[in-house]
């Protein structure tokens, strides 16, 4: 092995440590001390030194109160006055056991008491039992659940879809399963709830741009350009996202899908879609802003809606390319840690997806209404509209405001239950003052359900408006109002005299809806 | 081997007159407060420098230590990174390496042992080097949105902490390994210059004044 020179004789080797030359051997002492003073050190965390002495904590201690665990609040807080519903929200919805033309409902194919739907349902809640008792993961996957993706993926002509159990939690999930810390997300302002939690869970850098404004996006993706510039290795694993609503639950208006695109491409960011209100209102056959538009759906990175609205289901859906959606199946928190949709809901979607795509007439029935409800709800004195006229879903906000928020609501309030007394059920829409981040002013949302029927069923949307001259309620007056017979069923009635008031409705049985105020 | 927990109280007790709680390497805290007497009436007897105490020890913490990390299960670890190098068995496994390491460069014909000797010492400073303070994140997804995208495995540790017995064995590990070899190439100088600057570029990123530290920003992304 060795020459024999080099044989390691250990008579040889310590005679060599003697006279081994003194830097060496200075250094090997160094070390071992160096080993010493390693055994002998504390572990410590490298940033938990504070800076308090015992004597400021212990002041701080004796300082601290705790906070009641039920703050007060005052007997008017919506949450403890709220409304009992009982049957179906459907046209007609019974409001503390007074039935009333539904406005608040987000039923906009009118499928939730469809025939169909509930026959299907009922089927597979005989087949199934009503829930699935486990995660996706954990002997949840139906083949029910499996079908309703396959589905989906197809009528989306996507690759793939994935199925969520509760609505809010798709959009909240599938965000930050792809975007991380140091990652750059651009939203608008105006972005739903939902949107918002899923970015807070993300951990990711928020960047807002104005509503709808896409000069303030690409203003905010040209800085963001810069400064890759000057970094471009940071710039190389950082990702970067647009989220956008297709249609906005917050202000009723359509996102400029094309122009979103040419900066995607141009700046090199993905797209996050969010279609909650979109899918199945707008587009030809219902799948949405992009058919809306006419762009093709690969140009969106991933699709996401809940299926609470038009599907008249619950739970949501992602649709996308297949290694796109495959990734949320272990990283979407709401897909792996919750129970699955319950299959009498999943077979509830796709009987409503089945008539969806039979009858793709009846988008076009919808729009006709949107647009019509739209245009008599203009120019009332002290509310204004806001929502595009495709929108099925708007606002109704005060023109002027009263100067504080809680004197809007109030009023709004009032003329909310002003409507319900004149069985027009509408809400007011509620946010979380305290957790979101670009509070809308105070406004009253109207939902419209269109239903579809071949027969000229009851399709029935009844609107009520109540003015006053600068926005008060008329109290004690008598204002009359008459109905007008009409094949199609359309009403449209004004009263002058200092208080204008009008009724709205396609109903073939307009004496029960006529209204007095 | 498999202490007692009954052969290391009897064991401590002996040792108990020596010692002061607070002077003594950390990750032990834990079981001092299981300990149902507690150190507090040892003041003033002083720190002790008991090699079978430091042994006893770190047996302790071997047994605390060892079997925590669960991979593949529904585990609450965030990063299972953190713990890797405190799991049951690993510490004997490294050595085992280092060894395996040693005798494969043995086998090799026509090279002499203090080459040998060297080799196995800049291979493993190299391997340590790489895996320890070059390689960031983790393999895996975190449920924390990727803290640790951009720490080293050796940043990863212990989730930072300074000094657990992991880190220290690290440390020790290659400084032992250079003895052995200084010893092996009888304190030839060029194999001094190579050893010593290995050993080095792998003592020197353990200190915990260069965490997080990225000089002339390489590898900061």
């Amino acid at each position: 092995m060795a020459t024999a020179a080099e044989q390691w004789v250990l008579v040889e080797m310590v005679q060599a440590l003697y006279e081994a030359p003194a830097y060496h051997l200075i250094l090997e002492g160094i070390l071992i001390l160096w080993i010493i003073r390693l055994l002998f050190s504390k572990t410590y965390k490298l940033q938990e030194r504070s800076d308090l002495t015992v004597k400021e904590k212990e002041e701080l201690i004796e300082e601290w109160q705790p906070e009641p665990l039920v703050p007060p609040i005052s007997k008017d807080h919506p949450a403890l006055n709220y409304n009992v519903v009982s049957g179906p929200p459907s046209h007609n919805i019974v409001v503390n056991g007074k039935k009333c033309v539904n406005f608040a409902s987000f039923n906009f194919l009118g499928l939730l008491d469809n025939p169909r739907v509930k026959a299907a349902a009922l089927a597979s809640l005989k087949k199934y039992g009503v829930g699935t008792c486990g995660p996706r993961g954990f002997y949840g996957t139906f083949d029910v659940h499996l079908d309703l993706e396959d589905r989906l993926a197809k009528f989306m002509k996507t690759e793939e879809a994935i199925i969520y159990s509760y609505g809010f939690a798709t959009i909240a999930s599938a965000i930050p399963a792809y975007s991380k810390r140091g990652d750059i997300v651009f939203v608008d302002r105006a972005a739903c709830f939902a949107i918002q939690k899923g970015l807070q869970a993300s951990r990711s850098d928020i960047k807002l741009f104005q509503h709808n404004d896409m000069a303030d996006l690409e203003r905010l993706l040209k800085e963001q350009e810069m400064e890759d510039q000057k970094n471009p290795r940071k710039a190389r694993v950082t990702r970067r996202f647009i989220v956008v609503e297709g249609l906005y639950m917050n202000t009723g208006t359509i996102c400029p899908l094309p122009e979103l695109v040419k900066l995607k491409y141009k700046y090199k960011a993905r797209i996050f879609l969010e279609e909650s209100l979109s899918f199945g209102v707008l587009g030809e056959y219902g799948r949405g802003v992009t058919e809306h538009f006419g762009i093709s759906i690969d140009d969106i990175d991933l699709i996401s809606a809940n299926m609470e609205n038009s599907l008249a289901s619950i739970g949501g859906f992602c649709c996308g390319r297949s290694f796109v959606i495959d990734h949320q199946r272990l990283s979407g928190q709401g897909y792996c840690f919750s129970a699955s949709l319950p299959p009498l809901l999943a077979a509830a979607a796709i009987e409503a997806l089945n008539i969806m795509e039979e009858n793709p007439g009846i988008f076009l029935v919808l729009k006709e209404k949107c647009a019509r409800i739209h245009k008599a709800l203009q120019g009332i004195s002290g509310l204004k509209v806001v929502g595009e006229s495709l929108s099925p879903a708007f606002h109704l906000q005060l023109t002027d405001s009263t100067g504080s928020r809680d004197k809007d609501v109030q009023l709004l309030q009032e003329i909310v239950k002003h409507c319900m007394d004149r069985s027009i059920a509408l809400t007011q829409a509620r946010y979380l003052e305290k957790e979101e981040k670009c509070l809308p002013p105070p406004r009253r949302r109207t939902g419209e359900s269109r239903a579809h029927d071949q027969g000229g069923g009851p399709g029935c949307a009844a609107v009520g408006r109540v003015l006053g001259p600068d926005g008060r309620l008329p109290r004690g007056t008598r204002t009359g109002l008459w109905s007008l017979p009409c094949d199609l069923g359309e009403a449209c009635v004004y009263l002058e005299g200092g208080h204008r008031a009008a009724w709205v409705w396609t109903a073939p049985n307009h004496e029960e809806d006529a209204g007095y105020f | 081997m498999e202490l007692s927990p009954h052969g290391l109280s009897a064991f401590r007790g002996l040792l108990r007159l020596r010692i002061k709680a607070a002077e003594l390497p950390g990750g032990v805290g834990e079981s001092r407060a299981s300990h149902p007497e507690g150190f507090g009436w040892c003041e003033g007897a002083g720190k002790w420098c008991d090699l079978s105490l430091l042994c006893c020890l770190f047996a302790e913490q071997r047994q605390e230590r060892g079997g925590r990390m669960n991979v593949g299960t529904a585990h609450s670890e965030v990063n299972p990174n953190t713990r890797v190098m405190n799991s049951r068995g690993i510490w004997l496994s490294y050595v085992l390496a280092i060894g395996l390491l040693h005798v494969v460069l043995l086998s090799i014909p026509f090279v002499s042992v203090p080459v040998v000797w060297t080799l196995t010492n800049l291979i493993h400073n190299t391997g340590m080097y790489i895996f320890l303070h070059t390689v960031k994140g983790t393999p895996f997804e975190t449920p924390d949105q990727g803290k640790a995208r951009l720490l080293t495995h050796w940043e990863q540790m212990d989730y930072g902490v300074q000094f657990t017995a992991s880190r220290k064995f690290l440390t020790i590990t290659p400084i032992v390994l250079y003895f052995l070899t200084s010893f092996y190439t009888k304190y030839d100088q060029i194999h001094f210059v190579l050893n010593t600057v290995s050993l080095m570029s792998v003592l020197i990123p353990k200190l915990p004044q260069l965490h997080g530290v990225r000089i002339f920003g390489i590898n900061k992304y």
